[in-house]
């Protein structure tokens, strides 16, 4: 079992106000600035919970993908992911988009994208989130 | 209501036992971080895990929920400090699954009585979209703890 931490403080109403990630278990990072602006895009430079669970599923998808091409005795060299989530405000997040570029010796195409799909449907976050209306992936071997 | 879209990435190298990756905000720019499988399943310091990024975006999620809450019943917060641990775990027949994420708050909110921040707390759950999300495969608990004035 593996329990994960993290800590906001928010000072002043919601649209005027702001808050920071204060801290993290890792202690990887902290006080990172969030505003309401920053979730809506009026401003630049802020992270928000949607970056965030687009950081979480893009990490998770490439050690799922990754884990699943060493098994079957094709470890990657590299694996470029990323991550795309919508929110609509309201309606809530209804997609997200992954897609992965992969340097991986020894398969072809097909079998690439095979993976990536598998890796899709099984990593923990996407099992997570299958709540999500629609989650896609984009699979190119390099 | 605008459509919001945000994205993030990360570059893996090698196996996911023995490489590494480093995750970046590719909206934003606000953060790239370092992440390994080993810091995933023990505390590694300096070393995130998407679970500890999901901590953190449901910690932020409902943060804000909480505030815009407080300010509808027209008792603004002051200050707001909400955190949130999110558990993976074995699960037999289906692998590691994330199985609960528990928010805890506390705020600071003149004007308000344990009554009506309880309320407050209590629709921020149900508004906050990441606990709608995840309340469909894992457990979301909360508690919510008024303070006394600044």
């Amino acid at each position: 079992m593996a329990e994960s931490t993290a800590s906001v403080t928010w000072k002043g109403s919601l649209l005027e106000g702001g808050g920071t990630i204060d801290h993290v278990g890792s202690g990887v990072f902290g006080d990172l600035p969030i505003t309401w602006k920053a979730r809506t895009g009026e401003e630049g430079g802020k992270t928000t919970p949607e970056e965030l669970i687009a950081a979480a599923h893009a990490s998770c998808y490439s050690m799922a993908l990754s884990h699943a091409l060493a098994q079957d005795g094709n470890a990657p060299d590299s694996l470029e992911t990323s991550a795309t989530v919508t929110f609509v405000p309201g309606a809530g997040i209804t997609k997200i988009a992954l897609s992965v570029k992969g340097s991986v010796p020894g398969i072809d195409q097909a079998a690439f994208v095979a993976a990536a799909e598998d890796a899709k449907a099984n990593c923990p976050v996407s099992k997570a989130l299958a709540a999500v209306h629609e989650i896609t992936v984009e699979a190119l071997l390099s | 209501m605008p459509r919001i879209v945000r994205e993030a990435e990360i570059e893996w190298e090698g196996t996911t036992a023995r490489g590494s990756g480093v995750v970046r905000a590719a909206s934003t720019g606000s953060f790239e971080l370092p992440t390994t499988i080993a810091s995933r399943v023990d505390l590694i310091q300096g070393k995130t895990s998407p679970e500890e990024l999901l901590a953190a975006a449901h910690a932020t999620c409902f943060v804000t929920s909480l505030g815009s809450e407080l300010a509808r019943g027209g008792t603004p917060p002051e200050r707001m400090h909400v955190h949130c641990t999110i558990t993976m775990d074995e699960v037999e027949g289906a692998g590691h699954r994330i199985v609960a994420s528990h928010v805890s708050a506390r705020a600071v909110v003149p004007g308000a009585d344990a009554e009506t921040f309880g309320a407050a707390a209590q629709a921020a759950d149900e508004g906050c979209p990441f606990s709608a999300l995840i309340r469909a495969s894992a457990s979301v608990t909360y508690e919510a703890t008024l303070e006394g004035g600044s």
